[in-house]
């Protein structure tokens, strides 16, 4: 009993508050009485503690079963109105099917931007040279987008949705967040709410400010950034240590160029940012900081030296 | 541009009021139901009930609308509740579950805690609310404050002393 006091000391009623030590430990250290009047505290604080939980996840629950019944009560309409002229239903329902199975489809050319909205409200923001498709049909039942390219995501508050791309998919719900995927090059940015990230069954969550990327098959790595949007949704693309190779991508993308880059070294990493609206510019900010000659041929390509 | 401003239709609004309200009622179901989740689901579709009528109810009355509606709709599960309850007698002996410990708090018990954690000295208070609202564990706590594990426990140990001293033996 002493030996126990001792080992214990005066931090007794701390591990057991957080299950270091268990009740029948305790019984020994006090009195019935005192061990009944802790046991009921301890209780109640469990009940408080449920009972002040931050309200916030119940308001977007609150917001998605809005939206449900929103839409259950248009279909409902659809519905009723259809069988009032059943005349000219097949007609109809032909045309119905045909527009809403369609597979919705967003593509950006070279140097070109595209803003536009999802079924639920959420707003997108399609870089250059991307694709996006979706099913309007059973969006509510899949909530799947398809992504080739560059995206910024901002999703409406209490909205689900998973954006399948070639090197892993992402969730999201409610938040703000930037997809780029070029070839071997994948990044996730998250400027706000939360994102889970499932890349080669491995499930990253990141929060506001946190990023990941793959290059080239590398582990993923988790890195901050501290920027409140894309920087390329303001006309500049930048880079923190990314080979250089995915920036002449980037180059040939914004600006509809073809870059030869055989004679030099396109793994050296590359820090740094380039416009999107004035190529001499752009060309200057990448090349000459990395001391690489460019010239145009008369084939209009681009040769690195 | 007034009636926008105060018209619970408005999404700021409404979110505005569930704020305000929610925790609330979530306290006040609890009370009535026994049930976190029961207290949770209602608590919902109170507030889903709130929004459809939007434009039918003045927001300084919102608070009343949300607690009438929420208490009938407790009254409307109980019913219900007795009505399964007389069934599931019938088909099969139900098993004797035991009540967890946690339904047979009081709110009056519940006033005494927070009042008890109020009263206690900054020190202790600061390491209890870390621990037991942020929930952070101890060793987190100690980084965060800039002293050792070991202090922060015999903080947490007064404050329960603190605590239990307070509220006596009930």
């Amino acid at each position: 009993m002493k030996e126990k006091l001792i080992t214990e000391g005066d931090q007794f009623l701390a591990k057991w508050l957080d299950g270091t030590i268990s009740d029948t430990r305790l019984k020994d250290l006090v009195s019935e009485e005192d061990f009944i009047a802790y046991k009921k505290i301890k209780n109640g604080l469990d009940v408080l503690e449920e009972l002040e939980r931050p309200v916030a996840p119940s308001f977007i629950i609150v917001n998605d079963k809005i939206d449900q019944n929103r839409k259950d009560k248009k279909s409902h309409q659809i519905f009723k109105w259809g069988l009032s002229i059943a005349a000219s239903i097949l007609v109809i329902f032909g045309l119905f099917f045909a527009f809403n199975s369609q597979e919705r489809s967003y593509k950006t050319s070279y140097a070109e931007q595209k803003t536009f909205s999802l079924p639920d409200g959420s707003e997108v923001v399609l870089n250059a040279k991307s694709t996006i498709n979706f099913t309007e049909k059973d969006w509510e039942a899949h909530r799947n987008i398809k992504l080739i390219g560059e995206a910024f995501f901002k999703v409406r508050k209490g909205s689900t949705f998973t954006v399948q791309t070639s090197n892993g998919q992402v969730t999201v719900l409610g938040t703000q967040f930037n997809i780029k995927d070029a070839e071997a090059f994948f990044e996730v940015v998250c400027y706000e709410g939360k994102v889970s990230v499932t890349n080669n069954k491995k499930e990253y969550i990141l929060n506001p400010g946190n990023s990941i990327r793959k290059i080239n098959g590398n582990d993923s790595e988790k890195y901050d950034s501290e920027k409140l949007f894309p920087s390329w949704v303001k006309g500049e693309s930048s880079f923190v240590s990314v080979p250089l190779k995915y920036v002449i991508l980037e180059l040939e993308k914004q600006y509809n160029l073809e870059i030869d880059a055989i004679k030099i070294d396109d793994s050296i990493i590359f820090t740094g940012s380039f416009s999107n609206k004035d190529l001499k510019l752009a060309l200057t900010s990448v090349f000459k900081t990395m001391n690489i000659k460019y010239m145009k041929e008369e084939n209009g390509i681009l040769r690195l030296e | 541009m007034i009636k926008e401003l105060n018209n619970i239709c408005n999404q700021k609004v409404f979110e505005r009021l569930f704020n305000t309200h929610a925790k609330d009622l979530r306290r006040f179901l609890f009370f009535k139901t026994r049930d976190l989740d029961l207290a949770e689901d209602i608590l919902q579709d109170s507030f889903i009930k709130l929004w459809d009528n939007c434009n039918n109810v003045n927001p300084a009355k919102a608070k009343s609308f949300l607690f009438t509606v929420a208490k009938n709709m407790f009254f409307n599960y109980k019913k219900h509740e007795k009505v399964v309850i007389e069934h599931q007698r019938r088909s099969v002996k139900s098993s004797n579950n035991e009540t967890p410990e946690y339904l047979l708090v009081e709110k009056e018990f519940l006033v005494k805690i927070e009042e008890a954690i109020s009263d206690l000295p900054e020190k202790q208070k600061e390491v209890f609310l870390l621990s037991r609202i942020e929930k952070k564990k101890y060793k987190e706590i100690a980084e965060i404050l800039g002293i050792s594990v070991k202090a922060v426990e015999k903080r947490m140990h007064l404050a329960l002393i603190k605590m239990k001293e307070k509220i006596g033996n009930v």
